[in-house]
């Protein structure tokens, strides 16, 4: 998807890099945070078409940064892929109370699988889990 | 003398022959024809007079008679209501052996008497053997008043609560421990509803639960009673079936009646330890994860063939290989700890030139330091510091320490390892010129698995380093570890150990 822009945040500069590398290989025009803080400031900047971020952050974690993006009425549309090494402690998106939450990949994550579903997100809105392997 | 004539039984019995044989003479009309005597009998007078004296004779016997009938029930009633009036039992069969001459004259009332006698002897022996059975049950009834006393009290002791119920779930017995535990006041507990006395749910379930079971069963739960402050603490609940057969509370009947009883065992500190080992297990795992990630993000780029130059492809091998030495590290230091902490490393103390260990770990940590340009100074006690030490555990304190200090030192800073002898006690430090900690932080700087928010990308560590030195130096050693440190400026971790004389 040429020319859709994702904001990336993780504190863990390797997952940056990899995930940047990744996603720019397809196309996408990609952004770095090193915090929620950060991201939270380029998104008011200009507001990317979809955010990727990490949970446990300094200064203003991923859950926060989600929350406050869905009380604000402008920002409450852009979606937002978490990253999580709390994989399955993290409660599902209904239960967080974030409407913006599209998708909750595990840590360590594959970044095919991300990229699928970036591009799932910005075509569709929603993102299907695949099937788990056992 | 008359009076024994009179009484005697036979002279009755002698007038009446008498009178007979008047009346005999009377009635045969004996002529006494010729009496030498020479009383003439007149006709009908001397036939008056015979029947005069026959009748006579005969009201004399029974005027006799009735007299000694009259003397002799008298003498009976003072004798009998002398007896019943006998107040002391022993006292009346004696008298019963002997009744007064008159009565045991006449064959009646000796017979009578002597039933008498024989039944009131049964019924006294009856009587003191009932009264024996009475003394010893009497005896029996106060020693199982006793023992229920002390036992009672026994119970009422136990550190543990103790709670028990009856057929109608109304609590039965609940101790001191109980009492407090479950705050059920001064008044009495007894036949309460359990439902109503104890707000632990839980509990009043598991019993009432168990007491409705027909088969005797016993259960251990855990329960968590919270106290007036909401603190909540954690009991391990014993819940047996109490099944009694026997007469309980004055009921006529035998009958088997249920109950359960719980006793309960604080496990609060369990809990605790349990909650802290999941914890940290969730604590490992994460930090497990986070080199983990990095090491398949890469991997799966290279798979993919995602780096299309070679300079692309070292700079992702390495970091997988940073990655990998990472994740290596911390299980390493995982398992030391733990090995450690369990007691299981075995503890080599010799006698131990401190400086000697302490030169070494200087040369462990040197290629470190020169990648940061940081100057790596020793300033070592010039005397001999002799100590009981583990030459490998100390080794790895110091390397601890000091590599800590290069880490969260810039680069062109400096970082020094004293060492001195001071009274009894052995000490060394490591101060660095690094980024210092907070006090909050040096208070929790040991703490397993504690990262100084905001230093993370500066020394990408286990958070295990300096929880080991602390448990080598303080647990292992009987030493003392502390931080001293300026937040901007740098630190001094400081140990010391105590000396061998």
């Amino acid at each position: 998807m040429p020319g859709k822009r994702v904001l990336i945040c993780d504190d863990d500069l390797h997952i940056l890099r990899a995930a940047e590398f990744k996603l720019r290989r397809a196309g996408l025009e990609v952004t770095c945070a090193h915090d929620g803080l950060e991201a939270w400031e380029r998104i008011q900047a200009e507001k990317p078409d979809l955010l990727v971020t990490d949970c446990q952050m300094p200064r203003l974690d991923g859950l926060t940064l989600a929350r406050r993006l869905s009380e604000d009425p402008e920002l409450a549309d852009l979606p937002v892929v978490m990253l999580t090494a709390k994989g399955f402690e993290l409660a599902r998106r209904n239960e967080t109370g974030c409407e913006n939450l599209v998708a909750i990949l595990a840590k360590p994550f594959s970044p095919r699988e991300l990229l699928r579903c970036i591009e799932q997100v910005l075509e569709t809105g929603a993102y299907v889990r695949p099937a788990a392997a056992i | 003398m008359l009076t024994r004539i009179l009484n005697h039984r036979s002279i009755d019995a002698v007038l009446l022959a008498l009178a007979a044989a008047v009346a005999l003479a009377w009635v045969t009309d004996f002529a006494l024809a010729g009496v030498s005597f020479g009383v003439v009998w007149s006709g009908w007078v001397t036939r008056l007079g015979l029947l005069l004296v026959a009748l006579a004779l005969v009201l004399v016997s029974i005027v006799i008679a009735s007299t000694r009938a009259i003397a002799l029930e008298r003498v009976a009633r003072t004798y009998y209501s002398r007896i019943f009036k006998e107040s002391r039992r022993d006292l009346v069969e004696k008298q019963l052996q002997q009744p007064p001459p008159a009565l045991e004259q006449h064959r009646f009332f000796k017979d009578l008497n002597e039933l008498m006698r024989q039944y009131v002897h049964r019924f006294e022996k009856q009587l003191g053997d009932l009264e024996q059975t009475r003394a010893r049950a009497e005896v029996r009834a106060h020693q199982a008043v006793s023992e229920l006393a002390r036992l009672r009290d026994v119970v009422s002791r136990l550190s543990e609560p103790v709670v028990a119920i009856n057929d109608y779930d109304e609590v039965v017995l609940a101790n001191f421990a109980a009492t407090r535990l479950f705050q059920l006041g001064e008044e009495s507990t007894e036949q309460h509803a359990i439902a109503e006395l104890i707000k632990c749910e839980a509990l009043v379930a598991l019993l009432t639960d168990t007491r409705s079971r027909r088969l005797p069963s016993q259960r251990t739960s855990e329960v968590e009673v919270k106290d007036t402050a909401g603190g909540s603490h954690w009991y391990a609940a014993e819940v047996r079936s109490l099944v009694c057969t026997g007469a309980t509370d004055g009921d006529a009947f035998d009958h088997e009646s249920h109950g359960a009883v719980a006793v309960l065992r604080e496990i609060s500190d369990q809990k605790a330890t349990q909650r802290q080992h999941a914890e940290f297990v969730s604590a490992v795992s994460h930090e497990m994860k986070t080199p983990l990630a990095g090491i398949k993000a890469y991997v799966e780029l290279l798979v993919d063939g995602d780096a299309e130059d070679d300079e692309t492809r070292e700079e992702f091998l390495s970091v997988i290989n940073s990655q990998t030495d990472r994740l290596q590290r911390l299980i390493d230091n995982l398992l030391n700890l733990a090995r450690i902490e369990a007691g299981v490393v075995d503890v080599n103390k010799e006698r131990r030139s401190l400086n000697d260990i302490l030169e070494e770990s200087l040369g462990v940590v040197a290629p470190a330091a020169e990648r940061k340009s940081i100057q790596l100074a020793s300033d070592l006690s010039p005397l001999h510091l002799s100590a009981q030490i583990d030459r490998d555990m100390i080794l790895q304190a110091a390397i601890n320490l000091l590599s800590n200090a290069i880490k969260y030192t810039l680069d062109g800073g400096k970082v020094t390892l004293r060492s001195r002898l001071e009274g009894d006690s052995l000490r060394f430090e490591v101060e660095d010129t690094g980024v210092g900690l907070s006090e909050e932080d040096c208070e929790k700087v040991f703490d397993k698995f504690y990262r100084v928010k905001g230093n993370q990308n500066m020394a990408p560590g286990t958070g295990l380093g300096l929880p080991l030195a602390r448990h080598i130096v303080e647990d292992v050693h009987g030493g003392k570890i502390e931080v001293v440190s300026q937040l901007g400026q740098g630190s001094v971790f400081r140990v010391m150990l105590p000396a061998v004389k």
